[in-house]
């Protein structure tokens, strides 16, 4: 990390700091791309494209990405980044606009959703205090549908290659065909893996994992959520069990940032019903490999359950 | 801050907004997000008043505002707010934001120019909406009117550092600070602000921030008629609600904040803690050494459940209250408890108990309040700060 400032001290006359702030602003020296990545995913796909860039990583697969904080260490990295690969579709709207008007310096913004098609999109929707969060736009959690990360990745090489120096080019190009060669077998061997699983009905919370279930053919027939981003209420998970008692979905899935009582009680409420906690996504550091470690135990969790 | 240095400042930003024109480069993509526009709505409902509180007797309809906030081309931000509340049962509105910013200065400087809020404090910057409690903290309400928030200018920059730290300058008229002017005090912008801000995570589930503001106010306050009657009632003719109640030359103010969530999953579970401290110099052109006004806040406010909050306040004031040539000492105390249920992000409800004690040359100090206040929002209401 760049640490050009001594410590703070009482402010001097204010002319003096703010010549000081001038100078190691426009002292700063010339360094590697650095990316602030919104979601670790988005950081690991940087790795796989640009092993050399430098990247902060705002969040974590145990922190729920639509309520961060626009905390002044996460205001200190995008200021000292050229580049800001994010979700978009409304993820970060409570966070990173203020990140972006405090730092006082904007880096560019590559919003993936912007490359993908959005499921669940509702024209028109506007949010109201009883809507819950309206993702007008669509569902923004597109990393669970590796068929999007390919397309996703294709507009980050894009980017990336316009960033970086003309020398660098060429190997972003190879990293991207490499990644995509090797990812698209890896789609096709999931699919055949995953194969027993469609058609089979699973209770959810929130749309995290909304692609992958579309992506697998799994029927979301419940949202354990009363109105989407609204913690779940008794009285609302009572009328779950009520209606799926009949019909028993093959699963309670929640994501690794959610509390686990609702689910669990729901679970253990429908007899049978395994509760299933998936990563949300991948560790901050994950290494490029780790994309498709953290699919195939997706793949694996959900597998373990298509023989019920 | 002397006037030649306001004006000094307003050639530097002309210099750098020139600079900065000529430096801008066109992006790969335009990263302006687009306008946006939002309501919130404040109804509370209070059993007595507090005393130097903002809030009336009985259902009042509290800090409700209409904002827009939007790109104006590619280098300026622009935000407007219009203010609706009522005040002993009348209807008052008000522009409360008007404001310009750059978005594309170099070295991470920024100049905004217009009415806002001040960045002093923790407090002030944030909009009320947002607070934790029902009535700004005793500091606010004796020094700022509630939200200190002014026509004028700021420069900030945020360095280059690897913890967050930001230095800013502001320069303001001052007619919220005081209301009404002695003779010989300076028009146009006479008061000036200096602050600056620290701050980072410890690891996942501790961040914290530091600040330190300075102002330095050059409008002194109207003396009181050498042949009054002592007594508080005297004063509220002159001071209005919504101006400074106590004023000074100079004031320092602290405040820090420390923010723990288990596992760095602050949806679920977060400790909020913030103190601020303020003391004000220079009363007037009778005030000694020893005569200055202090007030500070400590609260703590837990999410034990992503829609629940708990949180108590403590409140201390004291002031000088000028009479013509000497001062008498103003004491007052306040503890709050309150308890927040947030179904979604647009809704709080909010039911407090404050407690006023010791209260020394104060009128009507509550043995106890309850209030009741529902937020809520509509469209877009912005991003919150830490």
């Amino acid at each position: 990390m760049v640490r050009t400032a001594s410590e703070p001290r009482r402010p001097r006359p204010w002319a003096r700091l703010l010549g000081l702030g001038l100078l190691l602003g426009l002292a700063l020296p010339a360094r590697a791309l650095t990316v602030f990545a919104c979601e670790p995913e988005w950081a690991a796909l940087t790795r796989v494209l640009a092993p050399q860039a430098r990247l902060h990583v705002a969040t974590h697969a145990g922190q729920d990405p639509h309520h961060i904080e626009a905390r002044p260490s996460l205001i200190a990295q995008l200021r000292a980044a050229d580049l800001a690969v994010c979700t978009g579709a409304g993820l970060e709207s409570g966070w990173l606009p203020m990140l972006r008007q405090r730092a006082g310096r904007e880096p560019l913004l590559f919003e993936a959703s912007d490359y993908v098609a959005l499921i669940d999109a509702q024209p028109g929707a506007r949010a109201t205090p009883w809507s819950g969060d309206v993702h007008a736009e669509g569902n923004p959690h597109i990393h669970t549908d590796p068929r999007r990360l390919l397309e996703v990745a294709a507009g980050l090489a894009e980017q990336l290659q316009a960033l970086l120096p003309a020398a660098e080019r060429p190997a972003v190009a190879q990293r991207l065909a490499a990644f995509q060669q090797n990812w698209r077998g890896r789609i096709a061997a999931w699919e055949r893996q995953a194969a027993p699983m469609r058609g089979r009905a699973v209770a959810a919370q929130h749309s995290s994992f909304g692609y992958l279930f579309a992506w697998l053919g799994l029927r979301p027939v419940a949202d354990l959520e009363p109105k989407p981003g609204m913690a779940p209420t008794p009285g609302h998970l009572q009328q779950l069990l009520t209606s799926l008692r009949a019909q028993p979905p093959a699963a309670v899935v929640i994501s690794s940032y959610q509390d686990p009582r609702p689910g669990r009680w729901l679970s253990g409420q429908l007899n049978g019903t395994p509760l299933l906690v998936l990563p949300a996504t991948v560790a901050e550091d994950a290494a490029a490999p780790e994309l498709a470690q953290w699919m195939d135990g997706l793949l694996r969790q959900l597998l373990a359950i298509s023989g019920r | 801050m002397t006037y030649t240095a306001s004006k000094s400042l307003l050639t530097m930003a002309a210099t750098l907004l020139a600079l900065s024109a000529a430096q801008a480069q066109a992006p790969a993509k335009p990263t302006n997000p687009a306008w946006q526009f939002g309501a919130v709505l404040d109804l509370t409902q209070t059993s007595r008043p507090l005393a130097l509180g903002g809030r009336d007797q009985g259902l009042q309809l509290g800090h409700s505002d209409l904002t827009a906030s939007g790109p104006l081309g590619p280098w300026l931000r622009a935000q407007a707010t219009a203010t609706v509340a009522t005040h002993e049962g009348k209807l008052e509105k008000g522009i409360e934001e008007f404001w310009l910013e750059t978005t594309r200065l170099p070295a991470g400087l920024q100049l905004r120019a217009g009415r806002f809020a001040s960045q002093i404090g923790y407090l002030n910057q944030q909009h009320p909406h947002a607070d934790d409690f029902v009535e700004r903290p005793l500091l606010y309400r004796a020094f700022y009117g509630g939200h200190w928030n002014d026509d004028g200018l700021r420069l900030n920059i945020t360095l280059p550092t690897s913890f967050y730290w930001m230095v800013g300058a502001e320069a303001f008229r001052g007619r919220k600070l005081v209301a009404e002017a002695a003779p010989g005090s300076p028009g146009g912008l006479g008061v000036s602000t200096l602050s600056t801000k620290l701050g980072a995570d410890l690891n996942r589930q501790h961040s914290w921030q530091l600040g330190l503001s300075h102002i330095h106010n050059r409008r002194e306050a109207a003396l009181e008629d050498g042949d009054h009657e002592h007594g508080a009632e005297a004063h509220e003719h002159h001071h209005h609600h919504h101006g400074a109640q106590f004023s000074g030359r100079k004031t320092w103010l602290l405040d820090g904040t420390w923010k723990w969530a288990p596992g760095g999953n602050n949806r679920e579970q977060q400790l909020r803690l913030g103190f601020e401290a303020a003391r004000i110099t220079g009363l007037n052109r009778f005030a000694r050494g020893s005569d200055k006004h202090e007030a500070n806040a400590l609260s703590a406010v837990w999410r034990f459940n992503p829609s629940w909050e708990v949180g108590v306040r403590s409140d201390w004031l004291r002031a000088r209250q000028p009479h013509g040539d000497h001062f008498h000492s103003v004491l007052l105390r306040e503890r709050s408890l309150m308890l927040a249920w947030k179904p979604t992000h647009m809704q709080a409800l909010r039911l407090q108990y404050a407690r006023q004690r010791d209260a020394h040359e104060v009128e009507n100090p509550s043995r106890g309040t309850w209030q009741l206040q529902y937020v809520m929002a509509f469209g877009a209401h912005g991003a919150h700060s830490f």
